[in-house]
């Protein structure tokens, strides 16, 4: 092992991430983080404003930006851009009503000149529910395939069961990190 | 590690303090307490503590019997009074007070196994109505949220059950129902009493929540409250309160009063904190909880909704 490697994963275990937290309201955003942070997931009111909580991840320091969805707040979405290495776009799969709505909503993020680059996760949530859209639909009815200007990855996800929410997490930090910690 | 020590010693050198003053005094703990505290959260904290702490067996299981009925919400206008007089006697019998010679002593530590029980009930009964999840097949939550909009728009009347028309008194979207997800039929009943019993209280609030600059959305902010409220009572902090304004059993209209003291007292903070946009709403109801939880420590504090806006 060269003394490089051993630098690079020194600087590694310090390394932090900063991950936003977008999507429509009701997708259950600040469920499927308190998930992850072992916080109890049934008291959570509407978040107006935005939390911060920071997830300790495979030697990564996650900053967690989750920020609410409701229409308001939405034109406010753009104060948390800058420097956003990863961006989880939540989806409340049971809520077809909404799929189009939530698809313009991703797709205008994915212009953002500060998003450029930022690694994407989406999360099909409420997979648990009887009426949930299949995640594959969703990811047609999202129009993935079109996005080229993002790394990007699709899972089924319960916030209510964790079902692949460690999974997406995995996946977004390996992203990134390849991205910025070993571009050269 | 110094509290480690401090509590060694008041568990070894109580029971003996306890003697000495007994005693002196020819009084046991709890009248003292009754005739020495002033009435209130002062003197209920007190007896809550004294009772806690006893080592006798008659005192212990009275305690765990009283918290089995709280627990189930067994403590009604009806049957208050055979249980408070069973725990009256318990403690007349264990303490060898002798009623004649203290006639007040039943009639004040009744009205404190009142407080603390009832209380402890009261978490229970709002708990359970958090845990209620609103459901639209249902004509009973149906009625409750369509009578939110008659009271706050009375003017203004909804065009169809599902519209945008909700946005206007603060809702996310359209159905205002996945908005209660976290607090349930609790968050609707106290946003409801608000509305129904301070009238003007609550349209100043809702006229400030629309104002162009430090506007906010009313619904979505009671709902945050109704968690800030719940937690404030789950925890203990909110007994100050209702120890000091109860004048009989603490029921729900108890918690919806404290509600709706929050609300308003809440809106007054936020214009006074000239907020650039909603953004800063987590920062400025952490401050606005701390200035509470101030208050709350100290035990002379009771909250009264400020009625110089209202017209009851």
């Amino acid at each position: 092992m060269g003394l490089l490697t051993i630098l690079k994963k020194l600087k590694r275990k310090e390394k932090e991430m900063r991950i936003l937290m977008l999507g429509l309201d009701n997708a259950g955003k600040t469920t499927i983080v308190k998930r992850l942070i072992g916080d109890p997931i049934d008291t959570i009111s509407p978040t107006l404003g935005f939390n911060i909580k920071t997830l300790d991840h495979n030697g990564y320091k996650l900053n967690v930006w989750d920020v609410g969805g409701q229409k308001s707040l939405r034109t406010y979405w753009r104060n948390y851009f800058e420097s956003t290495d990863g961006l989880i776009w939540v989806v409340d799969s049971a809520d077809r009503r909404r799929l189009e709505d939530c698809k313009e909503e991703m797709h205008k993020l994915l212009q953002e000149e500060r998003l450029e680059g930022a690694t994407l996760l989406i999360f099909a949530n409420k997979q648990d529910l009887p009426g949930a859209v299949p995640t594959k639909d969703i990811a047609t009815i999202l129009d993935l395939e079109s996005i080229k200007t993002h790394h990007w990855k699709i899972y089924k996800a319960s916030a209510i069961t964790a079902e692949n929410l460690l999974e997406g997490i995995n996946w977004i930090t390996n992203d990134i990190s390849k991205r910025i910690f070993y571009k050269n | 590690m110094f509290h480690y020590i401090w509590s060694l010693i008041n568990w070894y050198l109580r029971p003996f303090i306890k003697w000495v003053l007994r005693q002196t005094t020819h009084m046991c703990e709890l009248q003292r307490i009754c005739y020495g505290k002033p009435s209130g959260a002062p003197r209920t904290y007190a007896v809550e503590y004294s009772l806690r702490l006893s080592r006798n067996a008659d005192i212990i299981s009275l305690i765990s019997y009283l918290d089995d009925i709280a627990n189930q919400c067994a403590i009604t206008i009806r049957s208050e009074r055979g249980i408070l007089e069973e725990a009256i006697r318990t403690v007349l019998i264990t303490k060898k007070i002798n009623p004649a010679a203290h006639p007040d002593f039943s009639k004040i530590f009744g009205k404190c196994v009142e407080l603390i029980w009832g209380y402890r009930q009261l978490c229970v009964e709002c708990e359970e109505l958090r845990q209620i999840q609103y459901d639209s097949g249902n004509p009973v939550h149906e009625d409750l949220l369509l009578r939110l909009w008659d009271l706050l728009m009375p003017y203004d009347p909804l065009d169809a059950r599902i519209t945008k028309q909700w946005q206007g008194i603060g809702f996310q979207g359209d159905d205002p129902k996945t908005d209660f997800r976290g607090m349930g039929l609790l968050g609707l009943e106290n946003l409801v009493y608000f509305a129904q019993e301070y009238p003007s209280a609550a349209t100043h609030v809702l006229t400030h929540s629309m104002h162009p600059r430090y506007g906010y959305a009313f619904a979505i902010v009671g709902i945050n409250l109704t968690s800030m409220a719940l937690r404030l009572l789950k925890d203990g902090s909110a007994k100050t309160h209702i120890y000091n304004s109860s004048k009989t059993l603490p029921s729900l209209r108890a918690f919806h009063q404290f509600y709706c003291y929050l609300f308003y007292e809440f809106d007054g903070f936020w214009l006074e904190s000239k907020p650039n946009n909603i953004m800063e709403f987590s920062s400025i109801q952490k401050k606005f909880e701390i200035n509470i939880r101030m208050a709350l420590a100290n035990p002379s504090t009771v909250f009264r909704i400020n009625l110089s806006v209202d017209n009851i």
